[in-house]
């Protein structure tokens, strides 16, 4: 191999953490120019990112392995217990050329830190260093003079130190390790204005809700485990990886019926928790209280996708249970739905993109559940253009709120297209990619899903009316994003007496990433959709090349067609309404909130999964922490304090005896050496006479 | 005289002395009187020391107790010192002064029989005429003078 891929495999993730460290170590000294070893390595990572993808294309194309491509380079061994398992039924042992034989009686437990490169990999290391970069260049306008300005940077580069990690990993243990670390710089972000009760408050809420969603993904390891007998994903040390060569080469490798079932469930548990996936999406809109940049980065672009990318991973897992697929396709359904409803009704701009990440997450999720090839490249299609147009979507609503003084809710301003020019038209496409309208990005991604997930249905009746809900969200997704953009935009120009008399456009070092991703946002999807080169990439990684996931043409045909004027049609139709409702006076809209009501209501309040929650979970919780305080205040600690009276109350009835007379002592000492005489002469004495 | 009606001597004589310190030591409060008890117990001490001695015919006993008298006198100039000092502290030689060494919640001892005391001294008695010439009043007597 004429080309080194371990070096930039490792130095991919390196860079930022080595610029997180010495943020950390000197931020304090560098003060305003905190951002450069950060942002500069982080470029670096993007660079050295497109690189390997460029050269996994070609070596993909050029492979010689059974079942797509990929590399791996073992870093070291974390942890080895020899023989820990008898080995299950579904191990296979490897001879040194990789034919299968059967395993030996006993596996080893090891944590092969091993980083991998396949297509799927790298794709996502693009987009993740990508938009990163933009993000972090962005950040130093918008966290300008900032206390904690270093301290941002940091968290940063160690968040993207973390992913991609977390997508090179080739390991269920690792993958959790960095799962868990994504979810860190998360809680750390969110929570970064520590001195702000709702920020600390929705760190929290975040951090505790995942804990939900990674309580089934550890479960959901701990099967495979006793399942497969190894948690790699590639072959190494003479035992199949779970999602190995040797594995995806055989058919019928794969645990079947409810073990599969089971396993592939509690891995979407994991995923609804990470992805804000119904009913585990409380915590996303609560994490807006975090920095713009932020919530661009982790909780748009990059973060939250991270349960896609894990079911992408795991897709020859989910091929082995039909169930586990409808659940996916159910809860992408849900979720996309319940988003875009929610998101109607918001009326803090950032809470509206937040609802809207839910929503497209669900999209995606909805293809991962269609299962079929092209539903689940067209999955992984609009997580890579989601994360530039939400991501433009996030940092040019982080551009108003700059502009604003910190205000983001909509009722406050208005008319800001004189104010803020460019952000004004990036954000409109943005908003025009979000809402799907031909020829952003937004549409191609977003009809390639509907498109497979109606094929699907052609086979599966269950899928029809999923592909409705996806279709009427596409339909509310215009609505809710122009809602936002017009209330925002237009009408007349009202300021908030926060932003001061100088509300203005915002810095350079913002705009600029701004304008980069206004142009992905237009062409991201529209290259791809007509290159035809993500499907053709993805189909290289090993996961997906799996012989098992079905393939039905359904690129081209009558139905796509369909599909694609269907949502047209819808999308322009909601810019309609949302323009027709909006623009001028909304006295319409506040008709349509009066006579919709109880609809409009629900809405308002998000469903009331909040206040569900906390009723059934919170308050039990908050109930059982009150008893334990009395039972550990009071029983407990009662009787720890009594003991401890006891040494008093003695000190206090002798203390009267030091009253300070010299001649109290000297009578005390005359005393003691009677009581001495006693027992020493008088005492033995009176013994031996009574014998 | 036989050694043991000797021995029985010394001892008593000793044990008197002891016993007349130690009463000393316990109801008298001025220091220097107190002191002068606990030498007095510890000489009581030093003659059955004696005593003892000459009885078993030991002279370790006499060797013993030319060092206490020894130490006694390095004792006493301490002790005097120790007294003058806390003398000039408090201009009174009553050891009650100092009884900050009871614990903090303890009540302090208050002499009531003082007051009383004081009191009787400001009845005037009928005097003689005065003849010749007054006395001036020792001022510097009259600071330092103790009640006890």
């Amino acid at each position: 191999m004429a080309f080194d891929f371990p070096v930039l495999m490792v130095l991919i993730p390196a860079f930022p953490l080595a610029g997180a460290i010495v943020t950390a170590m000197f931020g304090k000294w560098l003060k305003h120019e905190a951002h450069w070893p950060v942002v500069v390595s982080i470029v670096c990572s993007a660079v050295l990112s497109l690189m390997l993808l460029s050269h996994v294309v070609h070596e993909s194309e050029n492979s010689e392995m059974a079942v797509g491509w990929e590399t791996t380079i073992e870093l070291w061994n974390w942890s080895g217990v020899p023989d820990a398992l008898a080995a299950p039924e579904r191990a296979i042992g490897l001879t040194e050329t990789g034919v299968a034989i059967a395993p030996p009686a006993r596996l080893p437990f090891s944590v092969d830190v091993t980083l991998r490169a396949d297509a799927l990999t790298a794709i996502m290391l693009a987009v993740v260093t990508f938009v990163a970069s933009l993000v972090a260049i962005y950040a130093v306008g918008y966290m300008h003079g900032d206390r904690g300005y270093w301290r941002f940077f940091s968290y940063i580069g160690l968040f993207v130190f973390s992913m991609t990690m977390l997508v090179s990993v080739s390991n269920f243990v690792l993958l959790y390790v960095f799962w868990e670390a994504v979810g860190l710089c998360s809680y750390l972000l969110v929570g970064f204005w520590y001195e702000k009760p709702a920020a600390i408050a929705a760190g929290k809420k975040a951090f505790l809700v995942n804990r939900v969603g990674d309580f089934g993904f550890a479960l959901g390891l701990f099967l495979i485990w006793i399942t497969y007998g190894t948690l790699n994903y590639h072959d190494s040390g003479g035992i199949a990886g779970v999602l190995g060569q040797a594995r995806l080469s055989q058919t019928a490798a794969f645990a079947t019926g409810g073990t599969a079932t089971a396993i592939c469930l509690l891995l979407l548990l994991g995923a609804c928790g990470k992805s804000a996936q119904f009913p585990l999406h409380v915590w996303l809109p609560d994490a807006m209280e975090g920095p713009t940049p932020v919530s661009a980065l982790i909780h748009a672009a990059t973060m939250v996708t991270a349960g896609v990318y894990m079911i992408t991973r795991c897709t020859p897992l989910y091929m082995a249970s039909v169930d586990a697929q409808y659940a996916v396709a159910i809860v992408g359904a849900i979720t996309c739905g319940l988003g875009g409803v929610i998101a109607l009704t918001q009326t803090d701009l950032k809470r509206v993109l937040a609802y809207s990440t839910i929503s497209q997450l669900g999209y995606m999720f909805l293809g991962l559940g269609a299962a079929t090839f092209a539903s689940i490249t067209a999955g992984m299609f609009h997580l890579l253009t989601h994360a530039f147009f939400k991501a433009l979507l996030f940092l040019s609503a982080g551009s108003v709120m700059h502009a604003m003084g910190g205000i983001i809710d909509m009722r406050r301003f208005s008319g800001l297209r004189r104010i803020m020019p460019i952000t004004h038209w990036t954000f409109l496409f943005g908003g025009l990619a979000l809402a799907g309208v031909i020829p952003f990005a937004g549409f191609w991604s977003k009809d390639a899903i509907l498109g497979a997930v109606n094929a699907k249905g052609q086979e599966v009746s269950l899928y029809i009316p999923l592909y409705w809900v996806g279709m009427i969200t596409a339909f509310l997704t215009a609505i809710y994003t122009f809602r936002g953009f017009f209330l925002t935009f237009y009408g007349p120009t009202r300021v908030p007496h926060e932003a001061g008399e100088h509300a203005h456009e915002s810095v350079r070092w913002m705009t600029i990433p701004l304008m980069i991703l206004a142009f992905f946002a237009l062409t991201s999807g529209a290259y791809f959709e007509w290159t035809g080169q993500l499907h053709h990439w993805l189909g290289m990684t090993p996961s997906l090349a799996y012989s098992a996931v079905p393939r039905p043409d359904v690129h081209g045909g009558e139905g796509d067609l369909i599909v694609k004027t269907i949502s047209t049609a819808f999308a322009l139709a909601g810019v309609g309404i949302a323009a027709y409702l909006y623009l001028g006076d909304n006295s319409a809209a506040a008709l349509l909130a009066r006579i919709f009501y109880p609809l409009y209501w629900l809405s308002y309040g998000k469903f009331f999964f909040d206040q569900i929650y906390n009723v059934l979970f919170v308050w039990p919780m908050w109930l059982l922490a009150q008893l334990s305080s009395v039972i550990d205040n009071y029983l407990i600690d009662g009787i720890v304090n009594l003991v401890g009276k006891v040494p008093p109350w003695v000190a206090s009835r002798l203390r009267s005896l030091q009253a300070g007379m010299v001649q109290f002592y000297a009578l005390a000492m005359v005393w003691g050496v009677v009581v001495l005489i006693i027992t020493l002469l008088v005492w033995p004495a009176l013994a031996r006479s009574m014998e | 005289m036989d050694e043991q009606a000797l021995l029985q001597n010394y001892l008593i004589v000793g044990a008197l002395l002891f016993g007349i310190g130690l009463v000393g030591f316990f109801s008298r409060r001025n220091m220097i009187v107190m002191f002068l008890c606990a030498e007095m117990s510890l000489q009581g001490v030093s003659l059955s020391l004696v005593g003892w001695s000459r009885y078993h015919n030991d002279w370790g006993g006499q060797m013993l107790v030319i060092f206490i008298l020894t130490v006694a006198a390095c004792e006493a100039a301490i002790a005097l010192a120790v007294v003058l000092t806390l003398f000039h502290r408090s201009g009174k030689l009553d050891i009650a002064v100092w009884q900050q060494l009871r614990e903090d919640n303890q009540a302090a001892f208050v002499d009531r029989d003082l007051v009383e005391l004081e009191r009787r001294q400001q009845v005037r008695w009928p005097t003689l005429t005065p003849a010749g010439i007054e006395p001036e009043p020792d001022l510097d007597q009259d600071t330092h003078r103790t009640h006890i």
